[in-house]
């Protein structure tokens, strides 16, 4: 090859990175506008509903929450009083100890009066055996909790066994380590209750991060920024990723992705389909995928929903370790995810999803990172050759992070305007600080385990889980 | 200035797209510090208005207790409460504490009952607050116009009826909504006469809006709904039928029965269910007739209907279906024979291989 050739091939590469970077830039700001007209919009709408009368009222639709529980013992007592007082009208609790070796069990038959039952479970999803059955409360004021222990099967076997027990029409799935605010379940459920065009089929709400927040007695007292950067980090990156992204993605129709930390279904639905696949670690955006994937084909007008309500919060990563372990999970998910329904990408019969929502997914999410790490080899190899221009550098990487910090920014905007959760002075400042931050003490760190899960993906297959280890959200700051 | 000089020297000689560049960054960062700076002021402004509102809100609330409690002349108001409502018709024209005003006007209102709760009515009407909330009606903005229509239904306007009733076709479904609940509220069940002509669907979280407030009428005779069930509108239909069993309007069994072949399957088993409730026997056996022509969920309805009024002369049915594939239909089965008949229960469980470590009649026969 002569250098004319290689000059020629470098020129292609250069205009391959600008034209997936632009492309790039120009969704997150075509999404940011989407969300921002979606968001207005639903406060407007949700300023004339009164959710007293859902309430109160007993032809609400019922709900079951089901909560899988494993090794949970520092937070569960807690947790199910914070799900039990939930301001519907229609609901049960439906804890599933899946195989826990901890105390959880005891703790929990001891707190709440518990007592072995009959029950009758209607197989309909395969799941592991019950290992000690079903538990219900002799005591009144607990008779919305039902806790099944079943042998050890993962978070999506557990899910499906929740699936089995309940007898209502739509199930809440959460992170029992999640704390619910009380009305949850009221703004849940409306997205399924006022659609007369579509059917809608599942509804997504907002994850918070609550570490350094004040909570008592399984509710959350007062909203804390976290004192650690890491913390504060993923607090503006779950801003920019629920109040800047799923909002659009939910304007468009074209949801991926629930949060299994809180995520609501039509029960029929979520078993017709087959219920959660055990096989993945990605779990919560599977079923949708599947879910999207089944009602397309048979052409059903459908609609996943998503609603910008602060009404779940949890507790977040406080060290580099366990946030790399949580995102090599979320890594591997999504290779197993999109791996498993490539059917759909670029395929037309599938609308909105194979045209817009997961050919999205497989470029801006998926091949990212690759595309990231990539570039920053290239960029080694390009200083080893002397080749960089550093003028043409500099000013790209300025542009850049200019335009990160803006797109932070306009989460901020959107979260002040909104909810106003952070009120507390000098938090503007802090969180401006953290978005010029961010970029450093965070993204490396991101890039770093969607490396790591790309590697055990297709080098470890073994790998499930990973460990998760929690404080308890009462005491995070400890 | 030497150092700008070398700058835009530098600046000039660079390519067109790095010139691009450098600009859009220059843009950026303009954009940057404006955001930053006005995010403080933005803060602070959020902060200072949450404060002014509880501020204002003690204020009216007190000044407001003061008119309610004053002693004045049989059917006159004194200097200090036509003072009060003087201050009220000029803080109208300012939206902020008109916003507060309606809001403390209303917190107490539903705090409190009889005479202080029509005094606090009656200085809404005294007060420009009546007409503002005209005003919004008219408005292009849907949201104001909706905003008019709540506040004229909770202060119980009865006079803005024909105004409002103009609204019913409205293209935003929210001033629809609240069209219907001002009607509802306000004429209760003659406020209904919506449904007669409705072509739009009610959404459940509508219906259950409406049925709600109806609840809150001591006056709980119904009218005619036999016009709403035989709607062709769909939603209109399933409205009725919750009415019929919250208000147990048996005189529309007839109806209710007609509906058993009406072309939507959510409706056929909203009907059973109604039909159970009312517990019509007659229903019975036109559903056992067609039960296998039902779909299964209609066919589950059924089984909870005999789960509810079943007789011993429906045995041979159930035990005709008590090997039915679907688990709850088998349960069911299962439940009600073991009821009617526990010899014919023990008897088909022991002879039967079907049942054979069957999970189902295990539960039953332990219970």
């Amino acid at each position: 090859m002569n250098t004319t050739t290689i000059n020629i091939i470098i020129q292609i590469i250069h205009y391959l990175f600008f034209t997936y970077a632009f492309l790039a830039i120009f969704s997150y700001i075509f999404l940011s506008l989407i969300s921002a007209s979606e968001t207005i919009d639903y406060f407007k709408k949700n300023s004339f509903v009164n959710y007293k009368k859902i309430l109160s009222s007993n032809i609400a639709p019922s709900i079951s929450i089901i909560a899988p529980a494993y090794n949970e013992n520092l937070n569960i007592v807690d947790n199910v009083r914070s799900l039990l007082s939930n301001h519907y009208a229609n609901y049960d609790v439906i804890i599933v100890n899946d195989g826990s070796k901890d105390n959880s069990l005891e703790l929990l038959i001891k707190a709440y009066d518990l007592v072995k039952t009959n029950y009758l479970i209607n197989p309909q999803l395969k799941t592991q055996p019950l290992r000690k059955g079903v538990f219900k409360s002799t005591n009144p004021a607990f008779e919305k909790l039902i806790v099944v222990d079943k042998e050890n099967g993962g978070k999506a076997d557990a899910l499906n066994m929740g699936l089995n027990i309940s007898n209502s029409k739509y199930v809440a799935c959460i992170d029992v380590d999640c704390l619910l605010l009380e009305d949850a379940l009221q703004k849940m459920v409306k997205p399924f209750l006022e659609a007369t065009k579509k059917k809608v089929v599942a509804t997504g709400g907002v994850i918070r991060i609550a570490n350094n927040s004040i909570i008592k007695d399984g509710k959350l007292m007062k909203i804390n920024l976290p004192k650690k950067l890491i913390e504060r980090a993923q607090i503006l990156e779950y801003l920019r990723s629920f109040l800047l992204g799923r909002m659009a993605w939910s304007r468009l129709n074209g949801l991926l992705v629930i949060s299994g930390a809180f995520g609501m279904f039509d029960k029929k639905i979520a078993i017709d389909i087959g219920g959660y696949d055990t096989s993945t670690v990605g779990e919560d955006m599977e079923i949708i995928v599947r879910m999207r994937r089944q009602l397309e084909e048979q052409n059903v007008n459908y609609k996943v929903a998503y609603i910008p309500d602060p009404l779940c919060w949890t507790e977040a990563p406080d060290n580099y370790k366990i946030f790399i372990s949580q995102r090599n999970r979320w890594t591997r998910g999504t290779i197993e995810v999109l791996r498993k329904h490539r059917k759909i990408a670029f395929n037309y019969k599938y609308r909105n999803l194979g045209l817009l929502s997961y050919p999205y997914w497989l470029i801006f999410e998926r091949f990212a990172p690759v595309i990231e790490v990539i570039g920053i080899i290239y960029f080694g190899i390009l200083i080893a050759l002397r080749e960089v221009k550093w003028d043409y550098a500099l000013a790209f990487f300025i542009l850049a992070y200019l335009f990160t910090f803006l797109l932070s920014l306009g989460a901020i905007y959107s979260e002040e305007l909104t909810y106003h959760q952070y009120k507390k002075k000098k938090t503007g400042f802090k969180l401006i600080l953290i978005s010029l931050l961010e970029p450093f003490i965070l993204h490396p760190f991101i890039l770093y385990a969607a490396v790591r899960g790309n590697l055990d993906y297709f080098f470890n297959k073994k790998k499930k889980w990973g460990k998760m280890t929690r404080k308890g959200m009462g005491n995070i700051n400890k | 200035m030497e150092t700008f000089k070398i700058l835009q020297n530098y600046f000039q000689q660079l390519p067109i797209e790095l010139k691009l560049v450098w600009v859009l960054s220059a843009v950026l960062t303009v954009l940057a510090i404006i955001f930053t700076v006005y995010l403080k002021f933005l803060r602070n402004t959020l902060r200072e208005k949450d404060v002014l509102s509880v501020k204002y809100q003690h204020k009216y609330e007190s000044e407001l207790l003061s008119y309610l409690f004053e002693e004045s002349d049989e059917g006159e108001l004194s200097n200090s409460q036509n003072e009060f409502i003087k201050t009220i018709q000029s803080k109208c024209d300012n939206k902020f504490k008109r916003k507060i005003i309606v809001e403390t006007l209303l917190k107490l209102k539903n705090e409190v009952s009889g005479e202080i709760e029509i005094a606090i009515q009656n200085l809404y009407l005294k007060s420009n607050l009546k007409e503002h909330a005209y005003q919004q009606l008219k408005s292009k903005n849907w949201c104001i116009v909706a905003n008019g229509i709540k506040e004229l239904a909770q202060f119980k306007v009865k006079e803005a009826y024909p105004e409002v009733k103009k609204l019913i076709k409205y293209p935003k479904k929210e001033v629809r909504k609240e069209v219907e609940l001002y009607l509802v509220s306000l004429f209760h069940f003659e406020g209904l006469d919506f449904l007669n002509n409705l072509k739009i669907n009610l959404s459940e979280w509508d219906q259950i809006e409406l049925l709600e407030e109806l609840k809150n009428f001591d006056n709980q005779e119904i009218p005619d709904i036999t016009l709403w069930l035989n709607s062709k509108n769909d939603s209109v239909v399933s409205f009725s039928l919750k009415l019929a069993k919250i208000y147990n309007k048996y005189e529309t069994v007839e109806t209710l029965l007609e509906l058993l072949n009406h072309k939507n399957q959510k409706i056929r088993i909203q009907v059973i269910d109604v039909l159970t409730h009312l517990q019509v026997l007659d229903a019975k056996e036109i559903l056992k007739n067609n039960f296998k022509k039902s779909s299964e969920e209609e066919q589950i309805a059924i089984f909870k209907m005999l789960e509810n009024i079943y007789e011993p002369n429906d045995e041979a049915f159930i035990v005709e279906n008590s090997t039915h594939k679907n688990f709850e239909i088998q349960y069911l089965a299962l439940k009600i024979l073991k009821s009617i008949n526990e010899k014919t229960f023990n008897k088909l469980a022991s002879e039967s291989n079907y049942y054979n470590n069957n999970v189902v009649l295990k539960f039953v026969q332990n219970n």
